[in-house]
């Protein structure tokens, strides 16, 4: 019954216009970094690494479909969340506005089956959302540019990964993306059960995410003892893993946290939905 | 007049005693340089290790060409760091050794061998090099030390280890220590964010040197290079 729910789920996703809209949006970017990047893409390189070019002689490729799908995967790090906001922020309260809700509530299955089948459907489209960024800024950056050693260039360090030592990290990077995407799924479809419409549900959760993005992006001390507890800070975990030698205990503690975030947000949404009045 | 005469005779004595001074300190480097051109062109495979604090990268294995007098090509198919000063700044020191100065410093014993240290001022203003000193093992007839102050980089050390290629002058293994400058680029374009920066102010820092360690070995002497290896040249050799 769970699985025929899930699957009733999906085509509700895949019939509305919207869930095509993330599609397009990452395409088009990934396609438009691609092509910046191959129209122009030394001189950003030479920009970011001039510091480093001062003193040593580089020698290799830098400029390679490694670096550029790296590029694109930072870059897409606050637009994601949204794109996938779009389809889990509208699961209950879409409903719920369209006056459906009440009817699919008569139907034989108990409010957590028809929770979780919305939020199983919202994380099989973000892992399409996920999987289709891989294969386009991947797939398409080693079309364009081919494969080399990875330069991983954070604000103090440098890190440079052999190329043979890269493809599987971006797998794994690939899976922790969609393990903090699930998050946001889960964030968005709590909220959606408190509303009856749905662009409050998407706003807030995009409200949350920039706050706390900004709070982590800013440099002042007092934040540093607030960091931890953002989860935005873990849904970079992916990151971790271009990282020598690789922090195993950082990226499991993340792991956990965004588990456990997604667990709470969901549990909340169950328990709230369970004992919510449907006057619609 | 007896006193005219002798401090005429000082004078002479010193005049002559610094001129021949230079003359032995440039004769140790000739010496060298002499050794250096009997390869015309040389190929060999280099392993560079990088130890520096603010770069994180495994051993990179890379091919280095070299045709006299200081044509130098080092390809690697992944990425090869090396100081930008300093791995071939001592190529176009031995290549030329007319534009510089050389003066005797001392000389000293270093692991029971006796070295001589040279000092090499360039004649030119517009040189980057500032000052070169040169630790010569008097004996084998061997650089095995040099520290380069530049006007860019700051001071390099490198140190050279002989072994097969010694009749040549071409080390083993070169070990150069470098001045390493902070590196810092701003968190929006690293999008390095939800991460803490080291607040530590730039007084309190310690300086830190960094080391890079390139092995030669499979030396393959005198064959010919095919000129194309030359084309992209290295940007040091460009500029």
């Amino acid at each position: 019954m769970f699985l025929k729910l899930t699957w009733i789920e999906i085509q509700k996703i895949a019939a509305k216009p919207r869930s095509y809209i993330g599609m397009i949006v990452i395409t088009v970017i990934v396609l438009v970094i691609l092509l910046a990047m191959k129209a122009d893409g030394t001189s950003y390189i030479k920009f970011v690494t001039q510091s480093v070019e001062q003193s040593f002689l580089v020698e290799g490729k830098i400029l390679n479909g490694y670096l550029v799908c790296f590029i694109i995967l930072q870059t897409l790090i606050i637009q994601i969340p949204l794109l996938v906001a779009l389809i889990t922020g509208d699961a209950i309260s879409g409903e719920a506005g369209a006056g459906t809700l009440r009817f699919l509530l008569t139907k034989p299955v108990s409010r957590g089956s028809i929770i979780m089948s919305k939020y199983c459907a919202g994380s099989l489209y973000t892992l399409g959302l996920v999987i289709w960024l891989g294969i386009l800024a991947l797939g398409g950056g080693l079309l364009l540019f081919g494969p080399g050693d990875l330069v991983v260039i954070k604000s103090e360090e440098i890190i440079i990964l052999q190329s043979s030592d890269v493809f599987w990290r971006f797998m794994l990077a690939i899976a922790l993306a969609f393990l903090a995407l699930s998050l946001v799924g889960a964030l968005s479809m709590l909220l959606s059960c408190f509303t009856d419409n749905s662009i409050g549900p998407i706003i807030i959760t995009m409200a949350i995410i920039i706050l706390f993005t900004i709070i982590g992006t800013l440099d002042v001390p007092i934040f540093d003892h607030v960091k931890p507890f953002l989860f935005t800070t873990h849904m970079i975990v992916w990151r971790s893993l271009f990282e020598r030698p690789l922090p195993m205990h950082d990226i499991m503690c993340s792991i956990w946290i965004l588990l456990g975030h997604t667990i709470v947000f969901l549990a909340i949404a169950l328990i709230y939905f369970r004992k919510k009045d449907i006057l619609s | 007049m007896k006193k005219i005469a002798s401090l005429i005779l000082i004078l002479i004595s010193f005049f002559h005693s610094s001129d021949s001074n230079a003359q032995d300190a440039r004769e140790f480097v000739e010496r060298i340089a002499k050794k250096f051109r009997l390869v015309h062109d040389y190929q060999a495979d280099a392993t560079i290790r990088i130890d520096i604090p603010f770069i994180k990268m495994m051993p990179v294995h890379a091919t280095v060409y070299f045709q006299q007098p200081d044509l130098l090509k080092v390809k690697s198919k992944g990425i090869a760091i090396l100081p930008k000063q300093g791995f071939d700044q001592m190529l176009h020191l031995l290549a030329d050794t007319l534009n510089y100065s050389a003066m005797l410093q001392s000389t000293q014993k270093e692991n029971g061998k006796l070295q001589t240290i040279v000092n090499l001022i360039p004649i030119s203003d517009s040189s980057d090099l500032i000052l070169a000193k040169l630790w010569i093992d008097q004996d084998a007839q061997l650089l095995t030390k040099a520290q380069l102050t530049t006007k860019t980089n700051g001071t390099i050390v490198s140190e050279y280890r002989y072994g097969a290629q010694s009749k040549y002058a071409l080390p083993d293994s070169i070990i150069f220590t470098i001045d390493t400058r902070k590196f810092k680029i701003p968190k929006a374009v690293s999008a390095d964010i939800n991460t803490n920066s080291d607040r530590t102010p730039e007084g309190d820092k310690e300086k830190k040197k960094g080391k890079i360690t390139v092995r030669i070995e499979h030396y393959v002497l005198n064959k010919g290079i095919p000129a194309e290896i030359f084309k992209g040249k290295n940007k040091e050799n460009e500029e």
